[in-house]
């Protein structure tokens, strides 16, 4: 109710205190109580990206320091992170090669988080999503293209939108914290690929832990020569257009919504709560499971005991996060972040600056975005000395 | 399997048991005391890797492990300073701010240890001169009681110790009580002038201190080198123990013994060559975790303003 009356342009309270305080503005400024923290009643959302980008600048500041002490010019190691991450036609078609995945787990996190459901396990339900394209591939091999893309694109997301659901299930049957139920997960399914990848689909003639490589056919198309970007990057910017129409004009969009604002009230709209969270955490795990069939049949072709090692289902969590959990936002850090990846392999190169770096990136905007996402929802306001 | 059932096999299960169990038992009765004050701090993965990687530098640098437990003391302590400023000041999202400070704490770890001991492109991998069982003469010559109880690190005898004081400080001392008591009802404290945000800074920094010397045994103490995936989801177990033990400190002993004594079981099944699939094995702390969690579902202990942030004047 009280976001309605709030509507009104809150800058300009112009109430009589206002005048009195502008007579000496250095004493007012010294004067216990001249000005005050107050919370905003409604904060508009511009302020929350300017709020962001604030974050990021000063993010952009802590690390130039950090690496200062590192002993590298910040400017050099910036430089030659862009360089690296969007510096030619190569390098740049190269960044959104890596995002594809990061744009899919981000969505992953972002719709989870909406409903207030912590889904942790992007990482587990992105490697079943590749051992459900892998099944499919291995268990259907004389499919016509088409079908079996389809197929394997299915399998993917079943078995990314099972693994999530197993947690589902716990929280909603038994009330098992979903944070930790996902976390264990993912190392569950870790040594389930394990298993697999050293037992029944092993390759032949190979001592490595690895599949067989792909038959060409199950490829998926390339955009352009000379580049590996492939359909995968169009399906996730897909992906991210039907995420944000479900959030924003469906009935369970609006449940997701309102569950995520308050689980209580939901439930007495008569929202199934249990029944929208084992959705949610389905189509949040389906995303996730999307995610490794593209960079299975997009960019490796084969599953290697590598395969998730980037861990993207991690870096999607910050990426949702820092995009304050709009779709669109998780395209844009989702390709800054998968810059920052790409660009890294040459900072480190050209500077000695540990490619970690961008760990360290990550960690420190997260942080600053969330403090700023507080700040911004207060203001400061002179008041008058006595009143 | 009969070479399995050896006496010399099942001592070595219960003197690893406790190996395995101490780690958890640091960052788990530190987690219980900073979750107490209604504050839960999801970054005990991150924090423990970081604390591994300080105490490894400082006892590197300087050749003292004691200097290094200090280092990693501070390294803990330095985030656990953090998630304070997050949640108890700015009173950002619990469990998002928890996530947040685990990637920092992490990547924090990964870039510092390679800018100080990687030389182009490739790390050293430097090791320590970890600490010694600590002989308890006299007891440790008790056949097997001895070698189980009296023959271990400083640092297991430390996080043992550390039960019983939890157990005191959270139940017999006015601190403690007052800490409790913040998280369950803060609106109540607050109006009784007890301090609620200095008492939740010294409850998460505690836990973050904690969290950083579980780390630091597994770098000075249990292993003698630090690499990425040093702590392996024992941040997240010891998070499960504090649950699963009902935020009690005795069953949280339990609890650590428990996952202790399965780990220590998979990997002597492991060794000898027992036909079962490893990575069953791998995966059993963690399904059992699981099914812990599912079958222990009594929260009657669970702080009741448990991530919810204290706003004064608001309800």
């Amino acid at each position: 109710m009280s976001e309605q009356v709030a509507d009104a342009p809150q800058d300009s309270p112009r109430d009589d205190h206002e005048a009195d305080a502008g007579r000496d503005p250095l004493s007012m400024l010294f004067q216990p109580g001249a000005w005050r923290l107050e919370r905003r009643l409604y904060t508009r959302p511009v302020y929350e990206l300017y709020a962001t980008l604030i974050a990021l600048a000063v993010t952009a500041v802590i690390i130039g320091l950090l690496v200062i002490i590192v002993g590298v010019s910040p400017l050099d190691a910036f430089a030659s992170l862009y360089e690296g991450a969007f510096g030619n036609r190569e390098s740049a078609l190269e960044t959104l090669v890596q995002a594809t995945p990061l744009i899919l787990t981000g969505l992953c996190a972002a719709i989870a988080f909406r409903a207030g459901v912590w889904n942790i396990g992007g990482q587990g339900q992105f490697i079943a999503g590749a051992i459900g394209t892998w099944w499919v591939y291995d268990t259907f091999p004389g499919l016509p293209a088409p079908v079996l893309f389809v197929a394997m694109f299915c399998g993917a997301a079943v078995f990314g939108a099972v693994w999530a659901t197993v947690a589902s299930v716990l929280l909603v049957r038994y009330g098992t914290n979903e944070i930790l139920t996902t976390v264990m997960l993912n190392f569950v399914i870790d040594s389930g690929l394990s298993w697999l990848l050293s037992g029944p689909w092993q390759a032949n003639n190979t001592p490595y832990s690895q599949t067989e490589r792909m038959v060409e056919s199950a490829f998926l198309p390339r955009f352009f020569d000379g580049s590996r970007l492939h359909l995968g990057f169009a399906l996730a910017l897909v992906m991210a257009v039907v995420v944000h129409f479900l959030v924003r004009r469906t009935t369970l969009g609006f449940e997701l919504r309102a569950i995520g604002v308050n689980k209580q009230a939901a439930s007495y709209k008569g929202i199934s709560v249990g029944a929208a969270v084992i959705a949610v955490m389905a189509i949040s795990g389906a995303l996730a499971g999307l995610a490794g069939a593209g960079e299975l049949l997009g960019l490796h072709h084969r599953i290697n005991f590598e395969f998730g090692g980037q861990a993207v289902g991690f870096t999607g969590i910050i990426i949702a996060l820092v995009a304050r959990l709009h779709p669109a936002g998780v395209i844009v850090v989702a390709i800054a972040f998968a810059g920052l990846l790409n660009g890294a392999t040459q900072m480190q190169v050209g500077t000695g600056i540990p490619a970690a770096l961008v760990d360290v990136i990550e960690g420190v905007a997260l942080v600053l975005v969330l403090l700023a996402a507080v700040a911004c929802r207060y203001r400061l306001r002179k008041i008058a000395p006595h009143g | 399997m009969e070479d399995f059932l050896t006496y010399s096999v099942i001592l070595g299960i219960f003197v690893t048991t406790f190996k395995i169990a101490t780690p958890l038992l640091i960052a788990a009765t530190g987690e219980l005391v900073a979750e107490s004050s209604g504050i839960l701090n999801l970054s005990l993965e991150g924090t423990m890797t970081l604390g591994a990687f300080t105490g490894f530098l400082v006892a590197n640098e300087t050749g003292n492990l004691w200097l290094g437990l200090v280092g990693a003391a501070l390294g803990g302590g330095a985030l656990g300073l953090l998630m304070a400023v997050m949640t108890a000041t700015v009173k950002v999202n619990q469990i998002v701010a928890g996530l947040a400070l685990n990637i920092l704490g992490l990547g924090g770890a990964f870039f510092w240890y390679r800018s100080v001991y990687e030389e182009g492109g490739a790390v050293a991998f430097p090791t320590v001169d970890r600490f010694q069982t600590a002989t308890i003469p006299l007891l440790s010559d008790i056949p097997a009681v001895g070698e189980v109880f009296f023959d271990q690190h400083w640092l297991t005898y430390f996080g043992i110790l550390m039960v019983p004081a939890t157990f005191i400080f959270l139940n017999r001392t006015k601190y403690g009580l007052e800490l409790r008591s913040i998280g369950h009802n803060p609106e109540a404290c607050d109006m009784r002038g007890v301090g609620i945000i200095s008492r939740q800074y010294t409850a998460v920094i505690y836990g973050g201190v904690m969290a950083g010397l579980g780390g630091a045994y597994l770098s000075l103490a249990g292993g003698n080198q630090f690499f990425d995936d040093i702590v392996a989801g024992r941040g997240w177990i010891a998070l499960a123990i504090v649950i699963f033990g009902n935020w009690r400190a005795s069953w949280i002993l339990g609890g650590s013994l428990l996952f202790g004594f399965l780990e220590a079981t998979q990997l002597s099944l492991q060794a000898s060559g027992v036909d079962l699939p490893y990575q069953l094995l791998l995966a059993l702390p963690f399904l059992l975790t699981i099914v812990a969690l599912v079958f222990n579902r009594s929260r009657s202990q669970v702080p009741l303003s448990l991530t919810i942030p204290y706003h004064r004047g608001e309800r």
